[in-house]
């Protein structure tokens, strides 16, 4: 069963704050993170299942796959001073790869991969007590030639079909986004006006649109990270989005929102 | 994706420049020695000495024009700053 849907802010600033952030800011994403946790408690889920971009931590230049699946019984990484380690729901894991191939997905899986903050800073924020298992699902977004929407929509349809049909109750997050551009000179720019167009398509259940952007808009809006969203809303179709924040700092736009799912 | 793009396809000529950032990234006792040393901790990284400046100074927009790919070099020097300067950050 796919009972909730979230897309969460995964920003490593919202964790460990330098004094060039704005704190009262951070705070107010803090705050929304707490209502995606509230919900979560309210659940009751059995898993959720993640989907991120590694931020080349589990996955560096000698293997670049487009999607992934961590299929194991747990995942650890660290962050700083931050050492995790996440129970994984093996079963359904397998379930998403196994089912994910027979639709003729070409899925990489590990058994032994670092887990990246991408996956780390919305669980460090959202994690129901006491914790859960979790589903890790990879979409490459920093390493070209990324997926492309359109393909993680696809792809994002099929996992859908597949939480659904099974008997775990599961939450499903996107995290990351939305538009920033770490390590170039676009970074104290991101477009904050063509995230707001976004968020408003979303609250209009007008998510598949965003199946049909092209990568170079992605890359160009400083939005690469919008495939982990767009996979998400293949699973989710013309739910409409509630917008728990858009907090525009000096260089990311960090959104919380939900889908509330019928 | 066009040359223009932000995020390119990594040259395989900067593999040991974008090896080294993600050491600094991901290999705390490997970013220990860089703040150091940095000169001899990049001794053996298959680096050019032009590669080895660069990252000394952590000159984002010359290593990206080397190749470095630009998150790389984004997390190598936040990391570079979580070992450095501890106190000025705060853990939520």
């Amino acid at each position: 069963m796919l009972i909730g849907a979230f897309a969460v802010a995964h920003t490593p600033q919202l964790l460990i704050r330098p004094e060039t952030e704005d704190r009262d800011l951070v705070l107010r994403v803090h705050a929304a993170m707490a209502r995606v946790k509230g919900r979560l408690q309210a659940m009751k889920p059995d898993a959720i299942a993640i989907v991120a971009g590694d931020h080349v931590e589990a996955f560096f230049l000698d293997a670049v796959p487009a999607l992934a699946v961590y299929v194991g019984r747990e995942c650890a990484g660290t962050f700083g001073p931050y050492r995790y380690r996440l129970d994984i729901h093996e079963d359904l894991a397998r379930a998403v790869v196994e089912q994910g191939i027979e639709r003729g997905f070409d899925l990489l899986y590990t058994q032994d991969a670092r887990l990246d903050y991408a996956f780390y800073v919305p669980l460090h924020f959202v994690m129901p007590e006491p914790a859960i298992p979790i589903v890790p699902l990879h979409v490459n977004v920093y390493l070209p030639p990324q997926p492309t929407p359109a393909r993680c929509h696809t792809w994002g349809v099929a996992l859908g079909e597949i939480l659904r049909a099974r008997p775990e109750r599961v939450a499903l997050i996107a995290s990351g986004g939305m538009s920033h551009f770490p390590g170039t000179d676009r970074y104290d720019s991101p477009e904050f006006e063509y995230d707001r167009g976004v968020l408003e398509a979303l609250r209009e259940g007008r998510g598949r649109e965003l199946a049909r952007v092209t990568g170079e808009e992605l890359d160009k809006r400083g939005n690469v990270e919008l495939r982990t969203w767009i996979t998400l809303l293949g699973a989710v179709g013309d739910a409409r989005a509630e917008v728990y924040c858009y907090e525009p700092s000096w260089h990311h736009g960090n959104a919380v929102v939900e889908w509330p799912l019928p | 994706m066009s040359e223009a793009a932000h995020y390119r396809f990594p040259p395989s000529q900067a593999y040991p420049l974008n090896r080294c950032l993600f050491a600094l990234k991901s290999d705390r006792a490997f970013a220990e020695r860089f703040l150091a040393d940095a000169h001899a901790a990049t001794e053996e990284m298959g680096l050019t000495e032009g590669e080895r400046a660069d990252l000394r100074h952590m000159d984002r927009d010359a290593l990206v024009a080397r190749g470095a790919h630009p998150y790389l070099v984004f997390m190598a020097g936040l990391r570079l700053k979580m070992l450095a300067e501890p106190a000025t950050l705060e853990y939520f």
